[in-house]
């Protein structure tokens, strides 16, 4: 069986899963600090109904897009919630975004992280500082799109994507929340680290595994 | 005391002086040891390993856990069981399967189909329950499983045979198989008494509307459970050998890359139906039936199944899988899962009991089978329960209409929201009040496409209303399902209610969550659409009870979600939480318990302040329970409303006093009032009948 861009695609929303999973009490307690405390249920029931979807593909002659498209649809599907058209509207805007290149590139890869930034920012009209998951998205997308312009190396450009998303993620403790259910807390949001920044992280820490992974393998220069 | 003792010592003298000795010289100076050693080696009671080391026994017990944390103790599987294990974890998540038994490769002396047998038939013992109606396919080994089953204490169990006979003479045919079951079970039998394949379509079809066979049919279209085995079709399988299909069709199967046959039909690698010249003469359960059944228990092994087992996990018609490990990493690795131990071993082990008091984790006793099916299982029970007022859309239950709402030239009227609000939403559905309800997960909003598939139901031309509570995850779901609606000509307007007062300041009036007091907001849109205003008209009336209807709440205890049975935050023993919402989420202010009179005063103080309400004025009140306070609390709590409201000189019109929007089983209350006018009034009193409320 061949590796393709597609199976990398489908191998990485596997390995999101898995880590969402195993860090789902994590934040869920993060939640009920600061609001209904399902924030890990609800993650690990829209990545586990992406799985199912992608699982029924043939991955073979699947483009990544389409990967995107199917994953955008089924998370929906499984949760609503806030994350639902939040993370729908990213996977969405990625697939949009790889149609016009689909070889999953780091210029590629790049585009997916500011596409999916892209799409929470419009569907959940946030912007930084506001303590939600854009805290963790935007500083990512800026790495990224810095590494690009510096046409840095995958493995270089993903360290400094992750980076900055821990930092804006632990930048939300000193934040008061403007948006979603904790915004109502006012000041009581103070000291808690955004519950959906946190799961941002571990997104972006499992995309980076797997194409620093994808990077380790590949036999030459293309 | 006495008695106490004498259970320490009976393990040994050495120890008589309990809880003042020092620890032995042994152990060094580590307590953790010492409590291991009693427990693990010595095998007393965490109780007497406390009296000895003259600990609490919730020291032990976290001695013990901390223990493995630390590594001082490793519990380690048996690799054979370990790794069939993680393969079922695997499977059950890569392809979102209800459940998965994978069976360790052991030495191979007892054969594999007997092996798959007898966990399929410990697994049945587990799944069937009383009143099921289980579905049985043919095959070597559907029979193997009737061999070595038994449920016993099982009551009204049916078991129907999914596939007409055959004359064929092997021993696992489908009659056979079915009847085997059903005896293993000892369960109603319902036998398909007809072939299952008939030499035209036109005998088939004549076949299919005996009354007889229609009976058996119907049987089977009640079937919630099915038990089936997966065949592929290489040279020498059961499909081939056993004459069960004529094999010149069977080569024109394989020509169109038929790869297996579940419960008589042909698939592809990619699960999709394959077409071919027996479809049309073969009597028995259709792919898309079978699709229907809730639990398909699939039950396969062998490596030379491994494409048709893939091709009916991508199908869709398997959820629970029962395999061998061989089998089950084969399929993992067909599908592209390669890494299996590697990922395994990458796994976090994350430890937050560090972080967390140790009272946090108190585990909650609630009704529940399947944590994971609490919010289906609860609207199998409510469709059943309220079969008067709603019924599903298209099958679906996160999609009820009113039996008797919709209609030509009527407003339609949707809400909807998170479970965990019962009666919210889904009793406020049905003539004169809600027309459609859209049901979401627990505390979390409904998808989009269930929103949509409502206001389609709802709509009777004349425009459809959207009336739920103002949290960003409902808002985004019904402005796509708007969107959606707008694409099929269907005028969409919305109402977001904000009726608690507490969790914005007056300027910020928009920014306020939906509570309790969308009871008078439904209540108000409804009548407004069943008498037949327009769109505008019913748009205004319920922004009009939006803005005068005050709501605050107040929680004594936390409410726990039934995934995790454990409280969602953390309440002190003389703390209340003022101003709390109906997601659990923390309230605005904590302050500390004080009598019933003082909290209603509170709250009816931060209502007069915004509500300006003049002597003789009407008003309706509601006062709500947050799910675990009772009638009689709140009997206490609306005595208070009312000597308040009638020293202001202010008129009761009309009020209610139970569960109306809960909280899971947070201990609470709310109190709504909706400032009435003449417009208002009426349409308050406007008839209505639905589950939980009825008017008229």
């Amino acid at each position: 069986m061949s590796d393709n861009a597609a199976r990398r695609l489908s191998r990485m929303f596997y390995r999101i899963s898995i880590a969402i999973e195993a860090g789902k009490d994590h934040l869920s307690d993060l939640d009920g600090a600061i609001g209904d405390a399902d924030h890990g249920i609800t993650m690990s029931l829209g990545f586990m109904a992406v799985n199912a979807e992608l699982a029924k593909l043939n991955l073979d002659d699947t483009l990544p897009s389409e990967v995107f498209a199917v994953a955008a649809s089924a998370f929906l599907d499984a949760v609503g919630a806030s994350t639902g058209p939040l993370y729908a509207t990213a996977f969405r805007r990625a697939a949009q975004a790889l149609k016009k290149d689909e070889c999953l590139s780091p210029a590629d890869q790049a585009a997916i992280v500011e596409a999916m930034t892209t799409g929470i920012k419009e569907r959940g009209k946030g912007q930084r500082g506001d303590k939600t998951m854009l805290d963790a998205w935007v500083p990512a997308t800026e790495a990224a799109v810095n590494a690009r312009a510096r046409a840095a190396g995958g493995p270089e450009m993903w360290n400094a994507i992750l980076e900055a998303a821990e930092a804006g993620a632990n930048s939300t403790r000193s934040m008061v929340a403007a948006r979603g259910r904790a915004a109502r807390l006012g000041e009581r949001s103070l000291g808690h680290m955004d519950p959906g920044a946190a799961s941002a992280v571990i997104i972006l820490r499992a995309m980076k595994d797997t194409f620093d992974e994808g990077e380790r393998e590949k036999p030459g220069p293309h | 005391m006495t008695v106490k003792t004498l259970s320490a010592r009976k393990n040994g003298t050495a120890r008589a002086e309990a809880g003042t000795e020092p620890i032995p010289l042994r152990y060094g100076d580590d307590p953790y040891v010492w409590a291991c050693w009693l427990y693990y080696e010595d095998h007393m009671t965490q109780g007497d390993i406390a009296e000895i080391m003259g600990i609490s026994r919730a020291t032990v017990n976290s001695y013990l856990a901390d223990a493995r944390a630390r590594g001082i103790v490793n519990i380690s599987l048996e690799p054979s069981r370990l790794s069939s294990l993680s393969i079922a974890q695997e499977l059950k998540r890569h392809f979102g399967l209800h459940d998965c038994l994978v069976v360790p490769s052991d030495d191979n002396t007892r054969p594999l189909i007997d092996r798959l047998g007898g966990a399929a038939a410990q697994a049945l013992a587990k799944l069937l329950k009383s009143g099921d109606t289980l579905a049985v396919a043919w095959g070597r080994t559907v029979l193997a499983i009737a061999e070595q089953a038994s449920v016993p204490g099982l009551q009204d169990v049916t078991v129907v045979q999914v596939t007409g006979g055959t004359a064929a003479n092997f021993a696992y045919t489908p009659e056979l198989c079915a009847s085997a079951i059903a005896g293993a079970i000892k369960a109603r039998l319902v036998n398909i008494t007809a072939p299952a394949v008939v030499s035209t379509a036109e005998i088939r079809d004549m076949l299919l509307r005996e009354p007889l066979i229609e009976s058996q049919f119907d049987a089977l279209a009640k079937a919630n459970k099915a038990l089936f085995g997966i065949s592929s079709l290489r040279p020498n399988s059961t499909i081939h050998t056993s004459g069960f299909f004529e094999s010149v069709s069977l080569q024109q199967y394989l020509a169109r890359n038929a790869v297996g046959v579940v419960a008589g039909r042909f698939i592809d690698g990619q699960g999709n139906p394959v077409a071919g010249p027996l479809d049309d003469r073969t009597i028995g359960i259709s792919l898309d039936m079978l699709k229907t059944i809730k639990l398909r228990i699939a039950v396969a092994g062998g490596f030379d199944k491994v494409p048709a087992i893939l091709a009916a996990l991508r199908g869709g018609y398997v959820n629970v899988l029962i395999t061998d490990a061989a089998t089950g990493r084969g399929i993992l690795n067909a599908d592209g899962v390669t890494e299996l131990d590697q990922k395994l071993s990458q796994r976090p082990k994350i430890d937050h009991r560090a972080t967390l008091p140790s009272n946090f984790r108190t585990h909650i006793k609630k009704f529940l089978n399947d944590p994971d099916d609490v919010v289906e299982e609860m609207l199998d029970g409510v469709v059943k329960a309220h079969a008067a007022y709603l019924r599903p859309i298209k099958g679906s239950h996160r999609a009820l209409v009113a039996r008797t709402g919709p209609r030509p030239g009527k407003v339609g009227l949707v809400v909807g929201g998170g479970t965990g609000h019962e009666p919210c939403f889904l009793g406020y559905v049905g003539k004169g009040l809600a027309d459609a309800v859209a049901v979401g997960n627990i505390f979390s909003s409904p998808p989009p496409g269930t929103i949509f598939q409502c206001a389609n139901a709802a709509s009777g031309g004349q425009g459809v209303l959207f009336v739920y509570g103002n949290y960003a995850g409902d808002v985004m779901n019904f402005d796509m399902a708007a969107e959606m609606a707008a694409e099929h000509n269907i005028e969409v307007r919305t109402v977001v209610t904000t009726d608690d007062i507490a969790s914005s300041p007056l300027e910020d009036k928009e920014g306020r969550r939906g509570v309790a007091g969308n009871f008078f907001m439904f209540k108000i849109a409804g009548a407004a659409c069943d008498r037949g205003s327009s769109l505008d008209a019913c748009e205004a009336a319920t922004r009009k009870a939006n803005a005068r209807t005050f709501t605050m709440g107040v929680a004594l205890e936390p409410c726990s979600m039934p995934q995790t049975r454990r409280q969602n935050f953390e309440i002190g023993p003389d703390d209340i939480e003022i101003g709390m919402g109906i997601h659990g989420e923390r309230g605005v202010i904590r302050d500390k318990m004080m009598t019933a009179d003082e909290i209603t005063d509170r709250v009816m103080d931060r209502i007069f302040s915004e509500m300006k309400a003049a002597p003789g004025d009407r008003v309706a009140v509601l006062v709500n329970s947050f799910g675990a306070t009772p009638l009689m609390e709140l009997y206490i709590l609306f005595r208070r409303v009312e000597q308040r409201l009638s020293a202001k000189d202010i008129k009761i019109e009309a009020n209610w006093v139970g569960h109306y929007c809960t909280s899971l089983d947070m201990v609470g209350a709310s109190i709504s009032v909706l400032h009435l006018d003449n417009e208002l009034t009426e349409l308050l009193h406007h008839p209505c009948d639905t589950a939980v409320l009825r008017i008229g």
